[in-house]
């Protein structure tokens, strides 16, 4: 016998359940074709590192901007899998609901779920495979602190609370405006550039620094190289501005699902 | 006994959509909380009440919304207008294929559904032999839905409906798509699922599958509620509108002024005492009277003819005074009258238009035609036009079980 649930929880845990469904089958069919099956997913990540140590360690010897850094390879890793995970699950699941549409007019279920799965899926893949980097790091001494491993999780949380919250609203408006799937790649790459990921925001000229506290990424990336990395910890303001994206995403994206999930199936 | 499925003033609307900015107009409007903009309805005013252990079923014309109705009920369609009450859990059939995922084996798909309606891995796992074996398509169910025949993929539908007992088994006309054994197969489980207190709502064009397994019928018409009863008289109302329609009945409406002018035309006609149209239903068996007054403008004697049709116009029976040697007698105004009576009608339940022909004293030229429509009531299975005295030999009493 199951535990009593209040029917709020019993439908969130459906969901869940339902999600995490979802993303494992999706998962498991992205890897059917290939022969290492599974084991693509950690040996993808080792290979890109490989390459990016190759690339900016020898070809261009990437000077990392500032002193106290422990090499520009850990630095660009740190941030750059957040932000694959991040990326990805929202361009994925942007589609989502658009991509099951077969299933929205004959299937009752959750709609919700159609969106969490592939945000589920994205970050189980590049979670899985940040966890790798990180411990290889930390094996040949790249300066990884230890500690940093537990302090980060509460950063990778809130940014798949970001990412969902997002998924949710894009989703629910590309059903009726379709321009949106098509125009997200462009600006989600330029979301990075404008972000510190290749870079840190001291080789920004003085009177452009401020301004980065204005996107919610730049608290995230901060805090992932003040944590694992020991480098500078982010101000207040940058902190201030990750927490309130999020907390914009989440109830917007929250609402405009609620609104419009009911009217899916009328204008897919 | 308790309420299973409850609907109120239920609707379904799709929004007009035809240029580009209405998509725009409609999401700021849902956003904001209004009405979508301009809508076409296609179910309206639906008020439904399946009490458990009922069998219903939904029959009417392609397009009429009955399987709008069953999506509203199932709650893959969200509705527009009221509301739907369900206490219990809902196995549905509702498309081929519906939720199957072409890429994924026979096996995949059938986790997703259980996991769709709500089973753990374990009860999952306890119920797949059960499954695999009602299904009964051999090593395909290793192999991707895709590679399925139409008729594979409503047997997996199915045993996976089957296997999870619900409480509210609501099918759709997809059944019609399996082999003639599997149509068996299903059919003898729907009974067994009936007699140990299951709940079903059909869809079917097939009137001989609704009849032997749902209790009360619901008509739909033009996505509006055009009859909801028992079964026998709601089928036998959707059967006689569908002979009418294919007859093209409605079209000619009687010129009473140039009927005046005739030599002989109907003055009243009389079905069983009543003169309206339309008259009330008649039990199967019971007695009918024809009384016909014909006004004769020479003074002449008429020959009347009565017939009796099906409502697809296929004649039954028709007779001629002169036929059996009488005449209709003048009435003191100078009209004719004369009474037709049978007294146990043979017809079988189904409509019936009942004619009257004035026709010249030689029996020769008809001048009026007058009609009624009769609907004969009741709960005979049996089928044609009328019953023929019958007796069986040889014949043993029957015994009645339903798991042979």
């Amino acid at each position: 016998m199951s535990p009593t649930l209040s029917p709020r929880t019993a439908r969130i845990a459906s969901v869940f359940g339902l999600a995490l469904q979802l993303a494992r089958r999706d998962l498991r069919n992205r890897y059917l074709g290939s022969f290492s099956g599974g084991a693509w997913a950690l040996v993808q990540p080792l290979v890109q590192l490989a390459v990016y140590s190759f690339v900016f360690g020898y070809i261009f010897r990437q000077r990392l901007p500032g002193a106290d850094a422990p090499g520009y390879v850990p630095f660009l890793v740190v941030v750059l899998w957040p932000w694959t995970a991040f990326a990805e699950a929202v361009s994925r699941a942007t589609t989502a609901i658009q991509d099951n549409a077969s299933l929205i007019g004959k299937v009752a279920l959750p709609r919700s779920a159609l969106v969490l799965a592939p945000v589920l899926a994205a970050f189980a893949v590049h979670g899985v495979g940040y966890l790798g980097l990180l411990l290889v790091l930390l094996v040949v001494g790249a300066g990884i602190a230890p500690a940093g491993l537990a302090a980060m999780l509460p950063a990778l949380a809130l940014l798949f609370l970001f990412a969902l919250g997002l998924a949710l609203l894009l989703s629910a408006l590309q059903v009726f405006v379709r321009d949106i799937a098509p125009a997200l790649p462009q600006l989600l790459m330029l979301w990075m550039f404008l972000s510190p990921v290749f870079y840190g925001r001291n080789v920004m000229p003085e009177a452009a620094r401020p301004w980065f506290d204005l996107n919610p990424m730049t608290g995230f990336a901060e805090y992932l190289r003040f944590m694992l990395l020991g480098m500078p910890a982010p101000g207040w303001p940058a902190l201030a501005c990750s927490f309130a994206g999020v907390a914009l995403a989440v109830l917007a994206g929250g609402f405009a699902f609620r609104r419009l999930q009911r009217h899916f199936e009328d204008f897919l | 006994m308790s309420v299973l499925v409850q609907a109120r003033g239920l609707g379904k609307s799709y929004p007009r959509v035809f240029r580009r900015s209405d998509r725009l107009r409609a999401l700021v409007n849902l956003l904001a909380g209004r009405a979508s903009g301009e809508v076409t309805p296609v179910l309206q005013d639906i008020d439904l009440k399946v009490a458990r252990g009922q069998s219903l079923g939904l029959i009417g014309d392609n397009g009429a919304g009955k399987s709008t109705l069953l999506k509203l009920l199932t709650g893959v369609l969200t509705p527009t207008h009221g509301r739907v009450e369900v206490n219990g859990r809902i196995g549905a059939l509702l498309e081929l294929g519906a939720g199957f995922h072409p890429e994924y084996s026979g096996r995949d798909n059938i986790a997703m559904s259980a996991t769709l309606q709500g089973f753990s891995a374990d009860e999952l796992a306890a119920r797949l032999d059960d499954i695999v074996a009602f299904a009964d398509i051999g090593h395909y169910i290793d192999e991707p839905v895709k590679h399925y025949s139409s008729g594979m993929v409503v047997r997996l539908g199915f045993a996976i409906v089957a296997a999870t007992r619900p409480d509210l088994l609501i099918t759709d006309e997809v059944l019609a798509v399996g082999d003639e054994s599997f149509q068996k197969k299903c059919i003898r489980w729907m009974e067994d699922y009936l007699d140990q207190g299951g709940t079903l709502i059909l869809v079917s064009h097939s009137m001989y599958h609704i009849q032997k397994l749902c209790r009360q019928a619901l008509w739909l018409r033009q996505g509006r509620m055009q009859a909801c009863g028992d079964v026998f008289e709601v089928t036998q109302a959707y059967l006689a509108y569908h002979e009418r329609k294919s007859a093209g009945e409605d079209s000619r409406a009687r010129d009473l002024d140039a009927v005046r002018g005739l030599e002989f035309h109907v003055r009243t006609m009389r079905v069983n005492g009543e003169e309206a149209e339309t008259l009330p239903a008649l039990e199967q068996g019971a007695a009918l009277t024809v009384e016909a007054t014909i006004a004769s403008r020479d003074g002449r004697v008429p020959v009347v003819n009565i017939g009796i049709a099906r409502g697809d116009g296929t004649p039954v029976y028709g007779v001629s005074s002169d036929m059996d040697g009488v005449q209709p007698a003048p009435l003191p105004d100078g009209d004719y009258r004369i009474v037709l009576h049978f007294a146990e009608l043979p017809l079988l339940p189904a409509s019936y238009t009942i004619r009257v022909h004035p026709l010249d004293s030689e029996g020769m030229r008809l001048f009026d035609t007058v009609e009624r429509t009769l609907t004969v009531r009741g709960r005979s299975p049996e089928s044609g036009l009328v019953r023929l005295a019958h007796v069986w030999e040889h014949a043993a009493p029957l015994s009645r079980s339903r798991s042979e």
